[in-house]
């Protein structure tokens, strides 16, 4: 046997007593302003923070903030044109190699053999040598 | 309940103030409505930890977009949406990251129930009756679609009315009924075995 429509609408109906364990959403309440204060933490160390200091400070700079914008954008400018990527130049030198032949000296051997005395009278005759 | 085509925001002081920046006017918010979205939220989830965490974001977005807030419906109205269309999407996306299958949630809902019947702590019988009655409920609630899920908890278990459902989940109330009576038949079929043992 199925439980009727009417049943189940008065079996879920219990369920209408039923609550969080006590003393939760004062817990939940003070963890959730503990999340609120580190996004708003997180939001003032970020970009958006410091933008939002930015504008504040120029608020409050009054008429200073003209020559402060113009000393910042002149700032950027000639940062700009530091940090610029310049062509490497290339040195191209348009002497000309001077050269000359140099004799290699001669060899000291080859002397020595030229000054040997090669003649046949100075070589003695085949049998004549002395011992 | 508060029904915002009959009568004034009762909210309308508080949220008035909180837009201005009174944290203690958005705190009464918080406290007046935190209950009865646990018990959606939880309802419709089953899980302690992300009704917990759900509940957390729920209320850091209502906070963050109170300044929209141009109050054509009730504040109730209102921040029940937003909880409806948050929870939906974390069910969504816990069913893609997890693939969490239903006899999983199923155990999960058998040992965790989260809320407490209050009315009942003096007998101990009828607690543990009510106890294993709320597991079985919660077993079959599981079991149902999630738009189901939500039509069955905030009529049945919160006692709204179906104008108010539709209104919170733009649709029509005749799409509200159809889903109850199939929600319905389908708690009934789940229901049936227990159904035959206690009775």
């Amino acid at each position: 046997m199925k439980p009727d429509a009417q049943q189940i609408g008065d079996l879920l109906a219990l369920k209408r007593h039923e609550r969080p364990p006590e003393g939760y959403m004062e817990d939940f309440l003070r963890e959730f302003h503990m999340r609120r204060r580190e996004e708003a933490m997180a939001v003032e160390r970020g970009p958006q923070g410091w933008w939002k200091r930015f504008t504040a400070w120029i608020g409050e700079a009054g008429a200073a903030k003209w020559a402060y914008g113009a000393g910042l954008g002149y700032a950027a400018i000639a940062a700009m044109f530091l940090m610029a990527e310049r062509p490497t130049q290339v040195e191209h030198s348009t002497e000309s190699v001077r050269w000359q032949v140099v004799p290699a000296a001669p060899d000291a051997s080859v002397e020595q053999l030229e000054e040997l005395d090669l003649r046949p009278e100075s070589q003695g005759a085949t049998g004549d040598q002395e011992f | 309940m508060p029904d915002d085509t009959q009568q004034p925001d009762p909210d309308v002081e508080l949220v008035a103030r909180a837009r201005e920046g009174d944290t203690r006017a958005f705190d009464a918010l918080i406290l007046r409505y935190g209950d009865k979205l646990y018990g959606l939220v939880y309802n419709m989830t089953s899980n302690k930890e992300d009704t917990h965490d759900l509940l957390q974001d729920i209320f850091a977005r209502a906070y963050q977009s109170l300044p929209k807030f141009r109050g054509q419906s009730a504040f109730y109205t209102w921040i029940y949406q937003i909880a409806v269309n948050m929870t939906l999407n974390f069910l969504k996306k816990r069913k893609r990251r997890s693939g969490l299958s239903l006899n999983e949630l199923d155990s999960a809902v058998q040992n965790d129930p989260a809320l407490v019947d209050q009315t009942h702590h003096a007998d101990p019988e009828r607690q543990s009756n009510l106890h294993e009655l709320q597991k079985r409920l919660n077993e079959a609630m599981m079991h149902l679609s999630e738009s189901h899920r939500a039509v069955v908890t905030m009529f049945d278990i919160q006692g709204m009315p179906h104008a108010e459902i539709a209104k919170i989940l733009k649709v029509s109330e005749g799409t509200v009924r159809s889903r109850l009576h199939y929600a319905h038949q389908q708690l009934q079929t789940h229901l049936q075995e227990f159904w035959e043992k206690s009775s």
